[in-house]
């Protein structure tokens, strides 16, 4: 084996007040290159904030994020290549039909014409073309989802952080949405996802789960559930978040 | 290359309204075309109450002229004074004219009558007039009367009017009214803009698009120039081929001047997007800014009358530049000799405000 | 189940005014912008000419044509220019159009040479006058001054003044001050402006958001919605309303000479009938964005130009003097001023208050017809 690779994320002493208000309380971690990580926490918990400060979206209040050994304050323009992110919400535009969102975010993210044909002639490929030509109000949150990820994808992110991808979508279109997200982690691709969904984190590598902007239990979901002796992550989770809570 | 894409979905966006297609296209030229019939503060069918008192036949003869005028209609009322009061409060009548015979020492009757003329000072615009021209009409009476000279007098003006020699009114306000399209139409189109992104989610992922602070900037502001131009054109074309309206000047300056101008409003516009933090307050911010920009301008009325004070802000308002030219170009066919100093200071006002725009925008992106 | 209803709407008011009080940058806007634009419109909006620059070129050079001159420059508007730009020198024709042309000057008066002859032989003589007709309303006026000027000279010269007697008295205004005409009417007109913009955003926003789909699914009627969402902003803009006549009141000394219940009762009508139309754009349009640019198109040029807030109403064409009659602020401009500076009652203004009614109940009634077609369309 070649010497341990450099971690895709590293994120350490992480912190970020909103005046008197902190919302992230130096928190550490890191995310392997191909791994896929789950973010879990109760809505409030400080997810976003950490994802968009990871992003560099939102300013850091102290502490570092690295992505790929770089630091993202210094060279934000070259990370923003390596980075895909999909926002709560999906992030579409709503009054464009799904191939005039593709288009548009392609075409910002400067994809060749050529390329950019291929990548729509793909979607067309995947669903029913008067679905496409909707505009995206008005159709189904699964269709958004996809679009929405597809998307994410298109600039060829090597590492990819989603936030809530799946809340507001049915149950079955939450499970073919993780089988691509495996396909990703196949393909060589590092996944950060958050959810509030607990059940999601059996798909998951590793979790991490935070709790009023601090880290209250990290690892492996079968290992964790093993350590403290719970049948399910829910449990785990309830008693992570109340032993937090005492001390 | 990427701005394209963001010009193109910007205009999108647009188009897919149909009803905000309808607003920036059609009432526009409905607008105009009201406009183009409606302005004028001179005073025409004013409601006038006679009252009769004299006996002499001097007083029916004044009566006559005023009744020949095309300024006033005249009711002829009894002479019960609650009667005519009451008119005057309601606003039925503007003005009452009471005409009694003159008497001398002796008390004997005059030859021409005693006149009271009361008004109704609340509208004091239309009041003043009229009450100067019965002036007119009662003295210029009895100078023909004495002269003998039929209707005419022995001294009298004898007006030509430049640049207006017809004195309409849409020829003034049809070409303002153009600036004021242009106006209405990008202070809305782009006052929300960065709003409406960051409340439809999709902010954080134009942010983290590899476009420039730039080039948002940019393509959010010229899809609305474009359409803005749109409308100037075609308002343009309605103050010309509708009302005939002469154009006598550069229409190289005009749309220079435009342009221009477009840089100042549309900075302001940004200006008010990132300063708002939802499409609500947007909106109100644009609508009061439209309302100052508007009145300030010597659009309706003219900047002369502004206390000093206040001129300040209309020396700032870039709408007051723009319209000045648009008139001095339709109108006088005047040549940039005659606006360069108008111009500049308006090009002062656009630097100022892109600057104040573009900090603000960029400390709003890099949040 | 008349009670039933009446909860049900009263849970919409408590939710929309739960909307209104937690967001107060947007609440302290509606108050204050207002204010800020009375009083920055309340110096500024008028269109007394208190100045009349004119040049004047005296060709005859008599006593007669300097005591005319005289007669110009005694008047307190007329500022007289009779030299060249370098201040000596008489001042030429040529140089004259000039600065007409660059809007020094209002007027050139062109006195004739033979003014004395003229005058002794009986003759008609005619004083030339140049006037910039671009602004039509100052042409208008400057003409009319003019006439007025030569008209008294000449009457003052003929002793005509001893034969006449005329006596005016101007009511409720006796100033003559513009402001106390515009003053009102702004009130008047951003009053209806605030209204509209209230409710227009109401439903759109609802609609942006996606919240709207609760609105459609819940037991409430189309009516019950439209009403329910109507009714706090009649509070809201009542409230401002108050606020601007106190300060038109106090600040510009507008008199209040008639009764301040009276105004109250028809300013109540004429909110609703501005939020009336909000609601009904508001029911129309997809965006908050295309409610606003409809609120401020369908309020703004209107309400300043076919409803005598600046130009009047006598004067319009027919046609145009139609459509004046379904323009709210038509009808309250004439209350507000009526009952501020007349003293006017309730009994003079049966007819106007009844129009906002009707208005009022035809813009609801259309409102409630668009959002029930909508509600039906996404069911």
């Amino acid at each position: 084996m070649s010497a341990p690779a450099l971690a895709a994320i590293t994120v350490s002493d992480l912190s970020k007040n909103f005046g008197h208000f902190q919302a992230v309380k130096g928190i550490s971690f890191t995310v392997a290159p191909g791994e896929i990580v789950g973010f879990l926490g109760p809505n409030g918990a400080g997810k976003t904030t950490t994802i968009k400060m990871i992003t560099g979206l939102l300013k850091i209040t102290s502490g570092t994020v690295l992505i790929g050994g770089l630091d993202n304050r210094k060279h934000l323009a070259a990370i923003k290549k390596k980075l895909g992110y999909m926002s709560q919400k999906f992030s579409l535009y709503p009054l464009l039909t799904a191939m005039e969102n593709i288009e548009f975010f392609g075409g910002i993210s400067g994809l060749p014409p050529a390329e950019l044909r291929l990548h729509m002639a793909r979607m067309e490929e995947q669903v029913a073309s008067d679905i496409l030509g909707q505009k995206i109000q008005d159709v189904p949150p699964g269709i958004r989802q996809k679009v929405a990820l597809f998307v994410c994808l298109m600039p060829e992110p090597e590492i990819i952080l989603l936030d809530e991808p799946t809340s507001g979508v049915d149950p079955e279109a939450r499970r073919l949405f993780w089988n691509e997200l495996y396909g990703l982690k196949k393909h060589g691709k590092t996944l950060l996802v958050s959810t509030h969904n607990l059940d999601e984190a059996e798909y998951c590598d590793r979790i991490i789960i935070i709790h009023n902007g601090e880290i209250v239990a990290c690892g492996e979901p079968e290992e964790l559930l093993r350590q403290k002796g719970k049948v399910n992550i829910e449990e785990l989770f309830k008693d992570a978040i109340q032993e937090h809570g005492q001390n | 290359m990427k701005l394209f894409y963001l010009v193109k979905k910007e205009l999108i966006e647009i188009v897919r309204q149909k009803e905000l297609l309808v607003l920036m296209f059609i009432a526009p030229v409905i607008q105009i075309i009201i406009l183009g019939y409606v302005i004028s503060t001179d005073i025409r069918h004013v409601p006038v109450g006679i009252v009769n008192l004299a006996k002499g036949q001097a007083a029916g003869q004044i009566i006559q002229r005023v009744r020949q005028t095309q300024l006033f209609n005249v009711r002829v009322l009894s002479d019960r004074s609650e009667d005519y009061l009451y008119l005057l409060k309601k606003g039925e009548v503007k003005t009452v004219l009471i005409f009694r015979d003159a008497l001398d020492r002796k008390r004997s009757v005059q030859k021409y009558p005693e006149v009271q003329i009361l008004m109704d000072g609340m509208d004091s615009n239309t009041s003043m007039i009229a009450a100067g021209y019965f002036n007119g009409i009662i003295k210029n009476y009895i100078l023909n009367d004495m002269e003998k000279l039929g209707q005419g007098l022995p001294l009298s003006g004898q007006a030509v009017f430049r640049f207006n020699p017809q004195l309409r009114s849409i020829n003034y306000m049809g070409p303002g009214i153009v600036g004021f399209l242009l106006t209405i139409i990008t202070m809305f189109l782009t006052s929300a803009s960065m709003v409406r992104e960051k409340e439809q989610q999709t902010l954080d992922t134009l942010l983290i698009s590899p476009l420039s602070t730039l080039e948002i900037y940019i393509g959010k502001a010229l899809p609305a120039a474009l359409i803005g131009l749109a409308d100037m054109v075609i308002g343009l074309v309605v103050v010309v081929l509708w009302f005939g309206i002469p154009f006598r000047g550069n229409l190289f300056y005009l749309f220079l001047a435009s342009l221009v101008y477009l840089a100042a409003i549309l900075s302001y516009a940004l200006l008010i997007s990132v300063l708002s933090a939802t499409t609500q307050q947007a909106m109100f911010f644009a609508w009061f800014s439209l309302m100052i920009f508007l009145l300030m301008s010597g659009f309706f009325t003219p900047v002369d009358n502004i206390p000093p004070l206040l001129r300040v802000l209309a020396d700032i308002n870039p709408l007051r530049y723009l319209i000045k030219i648009i008139r001095e170009i339709f109108l006088k066919g005047n040549s940039i000799a005659f606006f360069w100093k108008d111009l500049l200071v308006l090009s002062g006002i656009a630097l100022t405000l892109m600057s104040i725009s573009l900090l603000n925008f960029k400390r709003f992106i890099s949040k | 189940m008349p009670s039933k209803n009446m909860g049900r709407i009263k849970a919409i008011i408590v939710k929309e005014f739960f909307h209104i009080m937690r967001d107060p940058r947007s609440l302290t806007m509606v108050f204050f912008i207002p204010l800020v634009m009375i009083f920055i419109l309340g110096y500024s909006v008028s269109y007394d000419l208190n100045r009349i620059d004119a040049a004047v070129i005296d060709l005859s050079q008599s006593r007669l044509s300097k005591q005319l001159v005289q007669a110009f420059a005694a008047n307190r508007i007329f500022v007289i220019r009779t030299r060249g730009n370098n201040g000596h020198g008489t001042l030429s024709l040529a140089a004259a159009e000039k600065m007409l042309r660059q809007q020094k000057i209002k007027e050139i008066i062109v006195i004739p040479a033979d003014l004395s002859r003229c005058l002794a032989e009986k003759r008609q003589c005619s004083i030339g006058l140049i006037i910039d007709g671009s602004d039509v309303n100052i042409a208008n006026l400057v003409y009319q001054y003019d006439e007025r000027i030569i008209l008294e000279f000449i009457a003052a010269m003929k002793g005509v003044g001893q034969l006449l007697k005329i006596n005016t008295k101007i009511f409720f205004n006796p100033e003559a001050r513009s402001q106390f005409f515009f003053i009102p009417g702004l009130v008047a007109v951003i009053l209806l402006m605030i209204s509209a913009m209230l409710t227009s955003l109401s439903v759109a926003k609802e609609r942006e958001t996606g919240s709207i789909a609760l609105l459609f699914i819940s037991p409430l009627k189309s009516r019950e919605i439209i009403i329910g969402k109507t009714i706090p902003y009649i509070i809201v803009s009542l409230l401002d309303g108050v606020v601007i006549l106190l300060f038109a009141r106090f600040w510009f000394g507008i008199p209040l000479r008639g009764s301040l219940a009276v105004l109250l009762v028809f300013a109540l009508l004429y909110i609703v009938s501005g939020l009336a139309l909000g609601i009904l754009i508001s029911a129309s349009a997809p965006t908050q964005r295309t409610a606003m640019l409809a609120t401020l198109l369908i309020t703004m040029l209107p309400s300043f130009l076919l409803s005598g807030f600046i130009f009047p109403l006598d004067s319009l064409s027919p046609v145009l003097r139609a459509i004046s009659y379904v323009i709210p602020a038509t009808y309250f401009l004439r209350i507000i001023r009526g009952v501020i500076l007349k003293g006017a009652e309730l009994r003079h203004f049966l007819f106007d208050g009844g129009m906002l009614i009707a208005l009022s109940m035809v813009l609801l009634a259309a409102a409630t017809r668009k959002f029930n077609r909508q509600r039906k369309a996404a069911q």
